[in-house]
């Protein structure tokens, strides 16, 4: 096997979040980039918000809702004895989502997206890619930006890179 | 001046003593050698006196499970359970990747803890001993 491809690894935890909030599309061929469209017009279909992801230029509207998520991947270690073949490492990394909803208008609909970001990554294995019991929604104060009400839902996964 | 860091070792095993193959997913290995100290201090002697007696070795491989099967790594984690042990299996603990830097001997699995813990790779623990001589290629 070959050594792990990050990118990839990026794209399929950012496509499962994109997934979630911009349903609108069946598949996204770029993640490098913000798509959604807040419909509250169409009734039959899933609320979706715009999702902002690493070095993506993005000015939200005030008092809008909007989901951010940063993705970080943090230590590498051996996991097998041997050289540079047949042998495995361990990735992991860090899922940091920010969840800003309007200041003022009280918790519940952030914690409602919460549970959603929540719910996509809890305890699941995708591709590979196992994800831990998420941590939050956890209050953010003060909220970076300012002007919005933010809570943030973070967790660990882990992927296996065979060598 | 050479140093070497863990992940160069490696293990390899057969049960049958014949041609060992290497245990994939190994993470660590150690081994003690230990000599029977037989005393020979002379009646009336001030300091003791000592001289050695018997080798024997022992040791652990710590082996993360793959779920592997029909290959040697499955029958190393295996063999602690084998109804007759004819302590036969061939050993070769490795310290470096070149495969000169070697401990060889013959010898059999005593125990294996299999165990699974929340949020953290199963490992399976096989410990061993030798039967005869020890070969330090070192």
């Amino acid at each position: 096997m070959a050594a792990a491809n990050l990118n990839t690894i990026r794209a399929t935890i950012e496509q499962l979040l994109a997934n979630e909030f911009n349903s609108l599309f069946d598949s996204i061929p770029s993640i490098d980039a913000i798509v959604s469209i807040d419909d509250s017009n169409d009734p039959g279909l899933p609320t979706v918000y715009p999702v902002v992801f690493n070095n993506v230029p993005y000015a939200p509207t005030p008092n809008s809702t909007w989901v951010q998520c940063q993705l970080n991947f943090g230590n590498n270690n051996y996991l097998t004895m041997g050289g540079t073949t047949g042998v495995s490492n361990s990735i992991i990394g860090i899922i940091l989502v920010n969840i800003f909803t309007p200041k003022g208008a009280g918790a519940g609909a952030n914690f409602t997206i919460g549970k959603r970001v929540r719910d996509v990554y809890n305890r699941s294995k995708v591709s590979g890619v196992i994800f831990d019991a998420p941590t939050g929604p956890e209050v953010m104060a003060p909220p970076s930006p300012e002007g919005y009400f933010q809570t943030q839902v973070r967790l660990t996964f882990e992927t296996f890179e065979d060598l | 001046m050479a140093f070497f860091r863990g992940e160069q070792g490696s293990v390899k095993f057969d049960d049958a003593g014949v041609s060992a193959a290497a245990i994939t997913s190994t993470r660590s290995w150690s081994m003690t050698v230990e000599k029977d100290v037989l005393e020979t201090t002379s009646l009336g002697a001030t300091y003791k006196a000592n001289v050695g007696g018997l080798i024997a070795g022992s040791g652990t491989v710590e082996v993360l499970y793959t779920a592997s099967s029909s290959d040697e790594t499955n029958v190393f984690i295996e063999a602690a359970n084998t109804a007759t042990d004819a302590g036969i299996a061939s050993f070769e603990l490795f310290l470096d990747t070149t495969g000169t830097k070697k401990i060889t001997f013959v010898g059999l699995i005593t125990s294996a803890e299999y165990s699974a813990t929340v949020g953290e790779l199963e490992v399976i623990t096989c410990n061993f001993v030798t039967s005869g001589a020890i070969i330090l290629s070192i």
